[in-house]
């Protein structure tokens, strides 16, 4: 089955799904539609949004008009809605607010994909990241806290390290998990920026 | 460059950035270019520092074979390390599952680049200036990571030297210049003498180093500008410093001849690296 066939059969006509800050819906004539979760009692005022380039220059920015990096940070605006008859574009639209998540889902749940540990993420690191593998697991919990909890709607999978592996999410109702397989630049970034911090004090004169 | 690969998926791979909008634009650019000339079967992006990363783009691509192409300026430390251990593939071909991946070379090493950089120098130009009595400057980052990394331009300064006056090229001199290791841009007055100097950014996107960084290095902003997409006036060119006239271009890599440049790379790769 291809991933737009998928996405048919998880969102029939007449379905909705919650789909990280966004809501999805399909009318009983099989228009796909999504839009802020927040603006999902009515479409009245909602600017309508036809291609993948628009919708990806409106996750670009958040309502204040800061660069959003990640995409699935909390800060999607609202104000919107898209709405196509095709699986397959709605897919591609899917990706332009939220890159690659329904994919990420799909290959999870059919076991073609494993959460990679953070441990193992961070010591692949070279370059200016190689120092981010010298992080304690009290660092390492501090950063699913702050980096990943508050600043992403993804649902961690992937456990600290290889020794404590974690359960496989099952598909809940009603709703399209968005999920993190690995932990992202971000959270590569702040190991990088604790493990030096904590250098630096050590080694304070 | 006629491609036809509708079994195919083309998978472009830029930096990309956590700090500027403009960094991933000319990559997503490129990719609704080729989706609509119908070469691939479906055309990706993915990013170092954007999303979809390298590590999640793999299963958005539903194709067998899959050409893998760097919207990178130079061979180097992304190019040889960084993206064959986030894809996880080696060498030219490599098999993933029932997948077959092929890597291709960047996009700036093609030597379609040359007219690229010629065509951008001379195009920012005011009619009337005289080419034979202007300097011309490729600048790129530099890096003390890979030495490959400036081999690149030093290759388009090169060929662009040899295409000389009968070709196209009648520029008094070309030269290279870095960010981060010598010859620095910073130095650009002291390079040449000529009275008109035009630098062109070797670079992919008009991002942090090649729209805020480089303008100051040249002396052209006092402090980093705001990002270029955020600015009512990309550039008022030409600037007058200390008796000589600068034209600073916007990033090689935003010329929407990419596009074609990234199916060289297709083509070329089936030329000589597929057996």
């Amino acid at each position: 089955m291809t991933l737009a066939e998928t996405l048919e059969t998880l969102l029939p006509p007449d379905a909705e799904l919650r789909f990280g800050e966004i809501y999805l819906t399909r009318d009983k004539e099989g228009t796909f539609a999504a839009r802020h979760r927040d603006d999902r009692e009515s479409e009245d005022g909602l600017e309508r949004i036809e291609t993948r380039e628009e919708l990806r220059e409106l996750a670009k920015f958040d309502a204040e008009g800061e660069y959003r990096p990640l995409k699935t940070a909390p800060t999607l605006r609202r104000g919107w809605i898209t709405k196509t008859g095709e699986a397959a574009d709605f897919l591609s639209r899917l990706d332009a607010l939220y890159p690659g998540v329904f994919a990420t889902w799909v290959a999870y749940q059919n076991g073609e994909i494993d959460p990679v540990p953070l441990r193992d993420t961070l010591e692949r690191q070279t370059g200016m990241y190689k120092f981010s593998s010298s992080i304690t697991d009290q660092m390492a919990n501090e950063i699913m806290r702050s980096t990943c909890g508050k600043g992403c709607v993804r649902v961690i999978t992937w456990p600290i390290d290889s020794r404590c592996p974690v359960s496989r999410l099952k598909p809940p109702a009603k709703i399209l998990p968005v999920i993190c397989t690995e932990a992202c630049t971000f959270a590569v970034s702040e190991a990088r920026r604790l493990a030096k911090e904590a250098y630096d004090k050590a080694n304070a004169v | 460059m006629q491609i036809r690969k509708p079994d195919s998926a083309l998978l472009i791979l830029g930096h990309g950035s956590t700090e500027n909008p403009d960094s991933s634009q000319p990559t997503w650019d490129h990719a609704e270019s080729i989706i609509r000339t119908g070469a691939f079967g479906s055309v990706h992006c993915a990013f170092w520092k954007e999303e979809p990363s390298f590590r999640q783009v793999w299963p958005m691509i539903e194709e067998n074979e899959i050409y893998v192409v760097p919207n990178f300026i130079s061979e180097g430390y992304f190019t040889r390390q960084v993206i064959p251990r986030e894809l996880e593939i080696e060498g030219h071909s490599s098999q993933r599952g029932e997948k077959k991946i092929h890597y291709c070379d960047p996009v700036g090493i093609h030597d379609r680049m040359t007219d690229l950089l010629i065509k951008r120098a001379l195009e920012i130009i005011d009619d009337g200036t005289k080419v034979e009595e202007t300097a011309l400057i490729i600048v790129g980052h530099g890096t003390n990571l890979n030495k490959k990394s400036t081999e690149a331009i030093k290759d388009q300064v090169t060929a662009i030297r040899e295409r000389g006056p009968e070709q196209g090229a009648a520029f008094a001199e070309v030269l290279d210049a870095y960010m981060e290791e010598a010859p620095f841009i910073a130095d650009w007055k002291e390079m040449t003498d000529a009275g008109t100097v035009v630098v062109v950014p070797f670079f992919i996107a008009d991002a942090l180093h090649s729209y805020q960084d480089i303008p100051v290095l040249l002396g052209i902003e006092s402090e980093p500008t705001a990002a270029a997409s955020q600015q009512e006036v990309f550039r008022r060119n030409p600037y007058e410093i200390d008796g000589r006239t600068l034209y600073y271009s916007s990033a090689i890599g935003t010329d929407a001849s990419l596009a074609e440049v990234i199916l060289d790379q297709v083509a070329y790769f089936d030329e000589h690296y597929l057996s």
